[in-house]
């Protein structure tokens, strides 16, 4: 087991953030550490917007990254998991990223 | 035009195309139940437990496959909704839950009947909205049909604060077309490089079993399953959850596998060289010991869910999608490569098949010893209902033995005949969940096969049924005790039988039955089984109670050999292993 980083991005909602911390603990997962910020540079966003045809607005978007120590099934489950979680638009790990629940495998992150 | 909160939610509602809505009123969803008084499109149902409301919703939805909806109050109306919900969860079906809210401004200030609805509802939803203003409710409506019903279906909740349902306030009421909901995109269709490494796989395999779950029948591919099984003749197995998506007297069908499956689809499993999973998800129920499940299969797996795939079992071969689609594709891919199918290859397979079920198959004669010497068999009373009602009945059940002995006995042949909780095993379920079905089909038989400690988990409900008229059959399974757990003892604590008899203290279900206007009938003697269901299914305008006393020392078998044990170790009765 090593530890490995998870980055997301989702909607800045109310209750978007416990529902990835529940999830962590519904699921059996331990989180190491974690940290949100509102996204201000989209910059490196970009290619989600053109993806996906939409315009990200100031503080309509965070992202988490989530350290996590597990094994490669696990952390294929956990990648698997969140991707679920509604207000999720892209979740990546080292070698994949769920965009809009579409599996690519890299990290585009 | 302008209304007001509590009227956009419920035109919403009946936008939706929503006809019944299973509840029960309090102090917060006050403003709503006004609305609800003043319209005709959608009928409200009075339960006497917020349970009943949510099982009843969700026997709805799973005879339809439209999705249920429950209104239930804060607080405790909130809470008491939980296991219905987390039922309707683990089961993957759509229903949609608004619970009213304390008011805004006292969220938070532990407010009389206050409880944190989205907190205590988030591990048990698929998603789940809190109504911050007026304007958003008819998106959120829109939103929360949408999610409820599209991928892998749920249950959504929908917690709405009082004064954001304030008659006196008005807004702009236009129900959307559609619900954009960016960042949630389930699959539908099926990727090509999947489905010919999919028929690749298939077309060499010699020992194959279609293992098709609830999946199946929530993406109402029931047509394509049997399709896809007429292509290719390959034997077919189905989960608890799956009944009848493949018919029950269908040639190929080996029964129902897992822990209680029948011996030849548990050792067609194990034996076989490819497994073709289609909307199930290898629950423990069905692997037994994961590591030593079907060690020299192949395993394609359909579904629509990506962390169902691989969960458990290590799927070769992964089909993403809608199974509906999934199975389309397969069968037109396959029907072009129709020379390729070589059925002759299969017939050891089946010769084998055969000789498994001759062997330890189901023992279907039960039902001809009238003899009043021994009791009345769990087994056969379910025949002889299933005989009754010529295999036609929509079937809903409890849990436990009696649950059992009903997907064992009574033969589906079409889908979303068995209504049952498979997932979390919600006692209780039965009684409440005909109701929805008995509503949406109020010209079919619906039958309720229960036992006598389920039914008096939500016995309650059969004050509404005596409200709205609902000719529901309820056949008790009635063996003194809690069967399953009994047998647990009987089997693996040496028959210690802590807490599980009741026998002084069980009511009389006749005199209770008729003490609501509902027909009560006593069967204890197996001459009295045949003319006493058959008296119970003539009686077409009353729900009719049958209590039938059964043997209190029956076991269900087969039964998987667990901890440590693979499909091909069972139980096949009291000391007797394969």
């Amino acid at each position: 087991m090593i530890q490995r980083k998870l980055t997301l991005v989702m909607e800045n909602k109310p209750g978007a953030l416990a529902r990835v911390v529940g999830l962590f603990h519904q699921r059996g997962y331990n989180i190491d550490s974690l940290h949100v910020d509102p996204i201000e540079d989209f910059e490196p966003f970009r290619f989600i917007e053109d993806e996906l045809g939409i315009k990200f607005q100031v503080g309509e978007v965070s992202r988490l990254t989530i350290r996590t120590t597990v094994g490669d099934k696990l952390m294929r489950q956990i990648l698997r998991q969140i991707n679920k979680l509604i207000e999720v638009i892209a979740v990546s790990d080292d070698e994949s990223t769920y965009l809009k629940g579409v599996l690519r495998n890299e990290n585009l992150l | 035009m302008k209304i007001a909160g509590n009227d956009i939610l419920i035109q919403s509602l009946i936008n939706e195309g929503v006809e019944y809505i299973f509840g029960y009123p309090g102090g917060a969803a006050l403003h709503i139940y006004d609305s609800i008084f003043n319209q005709k499109e959608m009928q409200h149902i009075l339960v006497r437990h917020e349970q009943g409301a949510t099982h009843a919703a969700d026997g709805y939805a799973r005879a339809t496959g439209k999705p249920g909806v429950v209104l239930v109050t804060s607080g405790p109306g909130a809470t008491n909704a939980i296991t219905g919900i987390a039922t309707a969860f683990m089961d993957s079906i759509p229903m949609v839950v608004i619970s009213g809210q304390v008011q805004s401004h006292l969220i938070g200030t532990d407010a009389f009947q206050e409880t944190d609805m989205i907190g205590v509802s988030r591990p048990i939803v698929k998603h789940s909205f809190t109504v911050d203003k007026q304007e958003n409710i008819a998106q959120i409506v829109k939103e929360a049909f949408h999610i409820a019903t599209s991928g892998r279906q749920g249950p959504v909740v929908i917690d709405v604060p009082k004064d954001l349902t304030n008659p006196d306030e008005l807004f702009d009421f236009n129900y959307p077309e559609k619900a954009n909901i960016r960042s949630y995109n389930p699959p539908v269709k099926p990727e090509n490089h999947q489905v010919s490494r999919a028929v690749d796989a298939i077309l060499t395999a010699e020992r194959p079993v279609i293992y098709a779950g609830g999946g199946t029948i929530s993406s109402n591919a029931s047509d394509e399953l049997r399709e896809l099984n007429e292509l290719l003749d390959f034997p077919v197995t189905n989960t608890l959850m799956g009944l009848g998506v493949y018919p029950g007297t269908g040639k190929r069908f080996l029964g129902m596998l897992g822990m209680h499956g029948t011996y030849q689809a548990n050792m067609a499993m194990h034996n076989a060289d490819l497994i073709i999973a289609v909307g199930a998800r290898f629950d423990d129920r069905i692997t037994n010991t994961p590591e030593k499940f079907a060690p020299k299969a192949k395993v394609i797996h359909f579904d629509v869910d990506h962390s169902s795939v691989s969960k458990i079992i290590e799927a070769d071969i992964a089909v993403f999608g809608q199974v509906k689609d999934s199975l389309k594709a397969i069968n037109n891919y396959l029907r072009s490569r129709k020379d390729e199918i070589n059925r002759q290859k299969l017939s050891p397979w089946h010769q084998q098949i055969r000789e498994w079920k001759e062997k330890h198959g189901l023992n279907h004669e039960l039902y001809k010893n009238d003899s009043d010497e021994h009791p009345i068999l769990p087994q056969a009373a379910v025949q002889h209902i299933y005989q009754e009602s010529e295999g036609k009945a929509f079937v809903t059940s409890d849990v436990g033995q009696h649950q059992m002995f009903a997907a064992q006995y009574y033969h589906f042949d079409e889908p979303r005949k068995w209504i049952n909780s498979g997932g979390l095993g919600t006692m209780g379920f039965g009684l409440p969940s005909a109701m929805g079905v008995k509503l949406a089909y109020p010209e079919e038989e619906v039958i309720c096969i229960t036992g006598e400690g389920s039914i008096q988990m939500c016995i309650q409900e059969l004050s509404t049924c005596s409200q709205y008229k609902l000719p529901i059959k309820i056949f008790n399974i009635n063996n003194l005790a809690l069967g399953m757990v009994k047998q647990w003892q009987d089997m693996n604590y040496d028959g210690r039988h802590s807490s599980i008899s009741y026998e002084d203290s069980l009511p009389d279900f006749v005199g209770l039955a008729e003490s609501y206007g509902h027909v009560g009938i006593k069967i204890t003697k197996n001459s009295e089984l045949k003319e006493g269901i058959a008296k119970a299914l003539s009686i077409k305008d009353k729900l009719v109670f049958v209590d039938i006393y059964v043997d209190p020392n029956e076991h269900v078998y087969p039964m998987l050999v667990a901890p440590n044990g693979s499909l091909k170790d069972m139980w096949l009765g009291k000391g007797e292993k394969t």
